[in-house]
């Protein structure tokens, strides 16, 4: 029992059942609670995910990722421009976006490790200069900033599959939740990931290779963004430059909602996934409610206080509850 | 910043940052304008000077695209002067005006995005003589400042004859979805919109979504259905840019309402004219971009040559496209990429 209680995705689950009930209850009748509702906060929640997972694993080593925003959408535009363009077919395309996004998550890692500047700065230059040279190209080849992708049926199976109105991008999240947690909790690079989180200087004596695990982090982080830019990209049939920008404070958002201490050290891949779908409920289940929207950043803004705020308690509250 | 951040509600970077910055930078602005061209004039050997929108957006390529053909076809020599970060753009504007007032123009052609820091100084240049002419957006500034004419659109007539069009299609509860709240532009949209509904006696809805996601096509998606669900009544619904109309679709095919909801939009992609030559959205609407910038250098030629202007404004938008004329559309959109400001 202790040992549950000790977990840090507790305080995020209390959060998400309290919330879920809420919203069950005011939302009353309009279908929220439905299969098709359930599928609509989980396709919403589900793109966020996969990117949030490495972000979470990232923050826990003690570094941020801001640039994931922008590798969306430069995932999306390459992909595009190299199908409708080029008339490349779509698996290289999607193998080039991907690259991308690892090479972008590589320069992060180098440039964090190299200068020991703050990532929080570090990747929010990159930020600006992927959506920069995004457009930039766009235009210089293509002569625009968004474009219409071509897909294939097996791109479509894979990306953009649905049943019913579930995407298929919610088994992608499950299974980077999976792959994610399991890397954290058994094996040692796992352990590397909080030592180095924890306690740098000690984690390095230790033998830990610090540099290494930012590194691969990064680059693990860039890939799960442009994966998520092919898989918007696929189902909406167009890359946009501008796609992910939201994701750049809604994924450290729903890292910390989900129990990851800011600065690095502690937290869970659960705790991260409860997290996520604790946002993908709050932000599509306001709607369902028919409130005037004016006041909606308002709403979200005090349900996304108050969910931290149960988590904290429950957590703390388990934490003195284990002496 | 009118017209031009119509633009923003696709691009919808600079617009989250928020109106109080627009505010707060026109401003300070205003305060700097009256150093500014005081000894500026027009000079008969002087550059012809564009200031206009960032080129990173579709929007303000097609209408470099204009003025570049125009300038090919009427041999006049211009100088585009434009932003290239969106960061700052409330104060780089007027500056940007500034510089090209005080190169002594023979004549300037300005897009007034934030009249606030704008309007001053084009007044100061009026005043001494550099003849003006506004393109895209100031449509309510420029008979005040002295300007010859005006060329582009009204987005509150724009969000009218949507509403207009709607409510001749017999839709009874109209759903007007704004990504991008604080854009005043965007807003007109909306406004007109709601007017022309209200006008018909019929019954509208106003939506807007948290800023992170304006440009997230399935957090929209989630946003409309949502509001669908929670409201049957809703049978027709506006959106503002082509992505969010995108998202409207499939939220009305989500809730099985397809067929029922009459879904039309500003601005195009070719995602958006695809579903009107399918059925799927009924129109969209545009502001040919294009044609401000090359009407903007055929009127300067014609001034600066003969004398010569168009009396009034000249209203480039809205151009409804629907199924009769959607796939010539297509067909230009596909040729000549770039020129509709859309792909």
């Amino acid at each position: 029992m202790t040992s549950l209680l000790r977990r840090p995705e507790l305080g995020a689950f209390a959060a998400f059942i309290l919330t879920y009930i809420f919203f069950a209850i005011v939302t009353q009748g309009a279908g929220f609670v439905s299969v098709n509702g359930t599928a609509g906060w989980l396709n919403l929640a589900a793109e966020l995910g996969i990117v949030a997972i490495p972000v979470g694993m990232l923050m826990i080593s003690g570094e941020f990722d801001l640039s994931i925003g922008s590798t969306v959408g430069a995932a999306s535009m390459v992909v595009a421009i190299a199908t409708s363009f080029y008339g490349m077919p779509i698996w290289p395309a999607i193998g080039l976006a991907l690259l991308i996004g690892a090479l972008i998550g590589l320069a992060n890692g180098m440039a964090v490790v190299r200068t020991n500047l703050p990532s929080f700065i570090v990747t929010l230059a990159t930020n600006f200069i992927v959506i920069g040279a995004t457009m930039g190209f766009s235009r210089l080849i293509a002569n625009v900033t968004s474009s219409s992708i071509v897909s294939s049926d097996t791109a479509h199976a894979v990306f953009a599959a649905r049943w019913g109105q579930a995407n298929i991008s919610i088994l992608w999240w499950l299974g980077a939740a999976i792959v994610g947690g399991w890397v954290l909790s058994k094996t040692t690079f796992g352990n590397w990931v909080y030592a180095t989180g924890g306690n740098m200087q000690a984690a390095r004596g230790a033998g830990v290779p610090v540099e290494r695990v930012k590194i691969i982090l990064f680059i693990a982080t860039g890939v799960a963004a442009a994966f998520v830019g092919v898989l918007q990209g696929v189902q909406w049939n167009s890359g946009n430059s501008t796609y992910g920008q939201g994701y750049v404070f809604q994924a450290p958002i729903v890292v910390v909602i989900g129990g990851v201490l800011l600065g690095g050290g502690y937290g869970s891949v659960a705790g991260i996934f409860l997290g996520t779908a604790l946002f993908g409920v709050i932000s599509t289940g306001i709607f369902y409610t028919g409130w005037n929207t004016d006041w909606i950043q308002l709403f979200l803004g005090a349900l996304l206080a108050l969910a931290v705020l149960a988590n904290n308690y429950v957590r703390r509250f388990a934490l003195t509850a284990r002496r | 910043m009118r017209g031009f951040l119509d633009y923003l509600n696709s691009a919808a970077r600079v617009s989250r940052r928020g109106l109080g910055a627009v505010l707060l930078a026109g401003a300070l602005s205003l305060g700097a304008a009256p150093l500014v061209a005081m000894h500026a004039k027009a000079a008969d050997d002087g550059p012809i000077i564009v200031v206009s929108g960032p080129l990173s957006w579709p929007f303000f390529a097609a209408v470099k695209q204009g003025f570049d053909d125009a300038a090919e076809i009427f041999d006049v020599d211009f100088q585009y002067v434009a932003v290239t970060d969106t960061a700052n753009m409330t104060s780089d504007y007027p500056r940007l005006l500034q510089q090209a007032i005080s190169r002594n123009p023979r004549m300037l052609l300005v897009g007034e995005f934030f009249p606030d820091g704008m309007d001053p100084l084009i007044k100061e240049a009026t005043a001494a003589g550099i003849p003006v002419l506004i393109h895209n957006s100031g449509q309510t500034l420029w008979e005040q400042n002295g300007s010859i004419g005006f060329i582009g659109e009204d987005p509150y007539q724009m969000g009218f004859k949507a509403g207009q069009i709607q409510a001749e299609g017999g839709v009874k509860h109209g759903l007007c979805f704004n990504q991008v709240p604080g854009n005043p532009t965007v807003e007109a949209r909306c406004t007109g919109y709601v007017d022309a509904m209200k006008e018909a006696g019929l019954e509208t809805t106003y939506q807007t979504i948290g800023t992170g996601d304006a440009t997230n096509p399935q957090a929209m998606l989630q946003a409309i259905k949502g509001t669908l669900q929670a409201n049957g009544t809703i049978d027709g619904v506006y959106t503002l840019n082509a992505v969010p109309a995108m998202s409207a679709l499939r939220a009305v095919q989500e809730v099985g309402r397809a067929g029922e909801v009459m879904i039309g939009t500003a601005d195009l992609s070719n995602e958006v004219l695809e579903a009107i030559k399918a059925g799927d959205i009924a129109f969209a609407m545009d502001q040919q971009p294009y044609l401000q910038g090359f009407l903007s250098i055929q009127t300067a030629k014609q001034y600066l040559d003969y004398g010569l202007h168009p009396i009034g404004a000249v209203t480039t938008g809205p151009l409804v496209i629907d199924k009769s004329n959607v796939d010539k559309t297509l067909e230009v959109n596909k040729e000549f990429s770039g020129v509709r400001g859309a792909s």
